[in-house]
């Protein structure tokens, strides 16, 4: 439990990475992520309003030295999110990258093919490539191949709070990548980052979950001590499934 | 000048890109520009001279998961 997650040479205290979008407000927001004890925080990049420069900005709330990992999120093409990682990395405030990029604007699957095409490209720049993607090993693996620092599969749609709909698949990349796996996208509570933590994940990857939560700063504390349960129980190892039952006492005296 | 930034028209009394960040009050420090599709590194914002029909996109961070 005390070993830490390193990603591209960069030890992580904290295996949480948290999202800074849909908050009430900055005040809760920050106390939020000051409980996490989340070290990454992820963003979008959007054109900035000019009628109301402030008003969607975000950095000059954030208070003390985190690691940013933006996101290409609005991408549509491997060459939109290309664009988008560039203009990140121009801000001179982080070389990592979360590529997101999907063409389905009800379910944001990501799309396998672009997603993979960007992380190779990016990857070959330099950046720091964590790309989000859909649950599939094959594809996990292949995205590990192509210079992923982590790899980060969904365990259901954005924001559905559905939890991980296949532990199966999840259980399979953790098992086969040499990177960090981090359980992206549609976790709903503490009770699905234990899981996610079970099931072999180095880290997840929050946001509506506790943005929306009816006590965010609340729901922060429980995520970090879910982290830390997972963790712990996927190191201790848990018991095999059996059909029957075991006594607990010998039968005989 | 007439210049295209973030999709809309402005007329704006300015010489440099610098400049153009400067008029609309933005912390310099967090925004990225690209001007006709090419990423311009903010040192080099006040050797940019901007002209008429320019194409100007000002990005920063916003709240994302």
């Amino acid at each position: 439990m005390t070993n830490k997650l390193t990603i591209a040479g960069k030890q992580l205290s904290s295996r949480l990475f948290l999202g800074t979008g849909r908050y009430p407000n900055p005040y809760v927001q920050n106390k939020a992520i000051e409980v996490s004890e989340a070290e990454v925080l992820t963003f979008a990049i959007r054109r900035v309003n000019l009628s109301a420069p402030d008003e969607d900005a975000i950095l000059q709330h954030i208070e003390k030295p985190f690691q940013y990992l933006p996101n290409t999120s609005g991408a549509t093409s491997a060459e939109e999110a290309i664009r988008i990682a560039r203009l990140a990395k121009a801000s001179g405030l982080s070389d990592w990258i979360k590529i997101e990029v999907s063409q389905d604007e009800k379910m944001l699957i990501p799309d396998p093919i672009e997603t993979l095409k960007a992380t190779e490209i990016l990857a070959n720049e330099g950046f720091i490539v964590l790309p989000y993607t859909s649950d599939d090993p094959a594809l996990c693996y292949r995205l590990q191949e192509a210079g992923a620092s982590a790899v980060m599969p969904g365990g259901s749609p954005i924001g559905t709070g559905l939890g991980i709909l296949n532990p199966y698949n999840i259980e399979r990349i953790t098992e086969k990548l040499t990177v960090p796996v981090i359980v992206d996208a549609g976790l709903g509570s503490a009770a699905d980052v234990t899981q996610a933590m079970e099931l072999g994940a180095d880290g997840v990857l929050l946001n509506t979950a506790i943005a929306k939560a009816r006590n965010p700063v609340m729901m922060a504390e429980a995520v970090k001590h879910a982290i830390h349960a997972g963790r712990l129980s996927y190191s201790a190892g848990r018991i095999s499934k059996k059909k029957y039952a075991t006594a607990s006492s010998p039968i005989q005296s | 000048m007439r210049l295209q930034i973030n999709g809309d028209e402005h007329d704006l009394d300015v010489v440099t890109l610098k400049d153009v960040v400067k008029h609309f009050g933005l912390q310099e420090g967090l925004v990225v520009t690209e001007v006709d599709g090419a990423i311009v590194d903010r040192s080099n914002w006040k050797d940019i001279n901007v002209q008429d029909g320019m194409k100007i996109e000002l990005v920063h961070f916003v709240g994302g998961g």
